[in-house]
């Protein structure tokens, strides 16, 4: 081996790392942007005021009761006939509904024992299809 | 450009490096604008499953306008890292209420399999307070996820 005759190569066989920093800030401000907390959102109602009571027309309420097993029982106003559907398919019963009265309101009625997700459930596929006259009751008697 | 000095070219005087003295203090600057930009959550979270919903949107208020009452799986009621009775809840949250000038938002945090009797009343401690913006906290649920259901 020739210690004193070696050449040394013109090619760096270091890792080029001027750039770094910029892939390093490159990352950070992704990350900034990205970066949601998930947990502030949700389905959003408006309370009624206290002592707030409107007399509604029977034939303007589409009842919807929540059971203790998540079956949902749609009633429309005075009608006995009663539908029973899973909680997902009540989109599609208020958009069919509502096409044919403007003034409708979905009285959602929830067993005290049913579990707060089905409840949930209702709310949100009534969030899907566009519904904002909602009331939120307690299933009495 | 003719060719002096044994054909050596003459060195710039300008360095042809972007100057990276002061990146540092760029770095110190970017991280104490977010130190203290940043406004974190006032309370701990309590350990709830979240119902799921697909119509999720966020809170379209200010983080301090928000406040959560998370509601646990047997019913036990926290504000601000503090268990409630269920009678207490419009006493603490009207002068809340108030003092943000009626602005605040309420989240109700509450577990999957709480039973709705529980929310219930809490909604009526809520109205007693004369809350009016309540929002049913969930996370965002896939369509996939649900027709799987």
């Amino acid at each position: 081996m020739a210690v004193m005759g070696k050449k040394k190569s013109k090619v760096s066989d270091e890792v080029p790392s001027s750039s770094m920093a910029d892939i390093a800030f490159l990352l950070l401000v992704f990350f900034l942007v990205t970066t949601t907390f998930p947990k502030d959102a949700g389905l959003a109602i408006v309370l009624p005021e206290q002592g707030e009571d409107v007399a509604v027309s029977q034939r303007n309420i589409l009842h919807i009761v929540i059971q203790p097993s998540g079956i949902v029982e749609v009633k429309r106003g005075e009608s006995p006939q009663v539908q029973q559907v899973r909680p997902a398919d009540v989109e599609s019963i208020w958009r069919q509904d509502v096409a044919g009265n403007d003034n409708l309101i979905a009285a959602v009625k929830t067993h005290p024992d049913a579990p707060y997700r089905f409840m949930v459930d209702v709310l949100d596929a009534l969030h899907t299809a566009g519904a904002e006259r909602i009331s939120l009751q307690i299933l009495e008697g | 450009m003719p060719i002096k000095s044994g054909g050596f070219s003459r060195k710039s005087k300008t360095s042809s490096e972007v100057p990276s003295s002061s990146m540092a203090d760029i770095a110190f600057l970017l991280l104490i604008f977010f130190m203290v930009s940043t406004v974190f959550q006032k309370d701990r979270d309590r350990p709830i499953e979240w119902p799921e919903a697909e119509a999720t949107q966020k809170i379209d208020e200010k983080i301090k306008n928000i406040l959560n009452i998370w509601v646990e799986r047997n019913g036990d009621i926290f504000i601000n890292d503090r268990p409630f009775a269920m009678t207490d809840v419009a006493t603490t949250v009207g002068p809340l209420y108030a003092a943000s000038d009626r602005a605040l938002v309420i989240s109700i945090r509450s577990d999957r399999e709480v039973r709705y009797s529980t929310i219930d009343l809490l909604q009526q401690q809520l109205v007693a307070a004369g809350v009016m913006r309540v929002v049913f906290a969930t996370e965002l649920e896939q369509r996939m996820t649900r027709e799987r259901r």
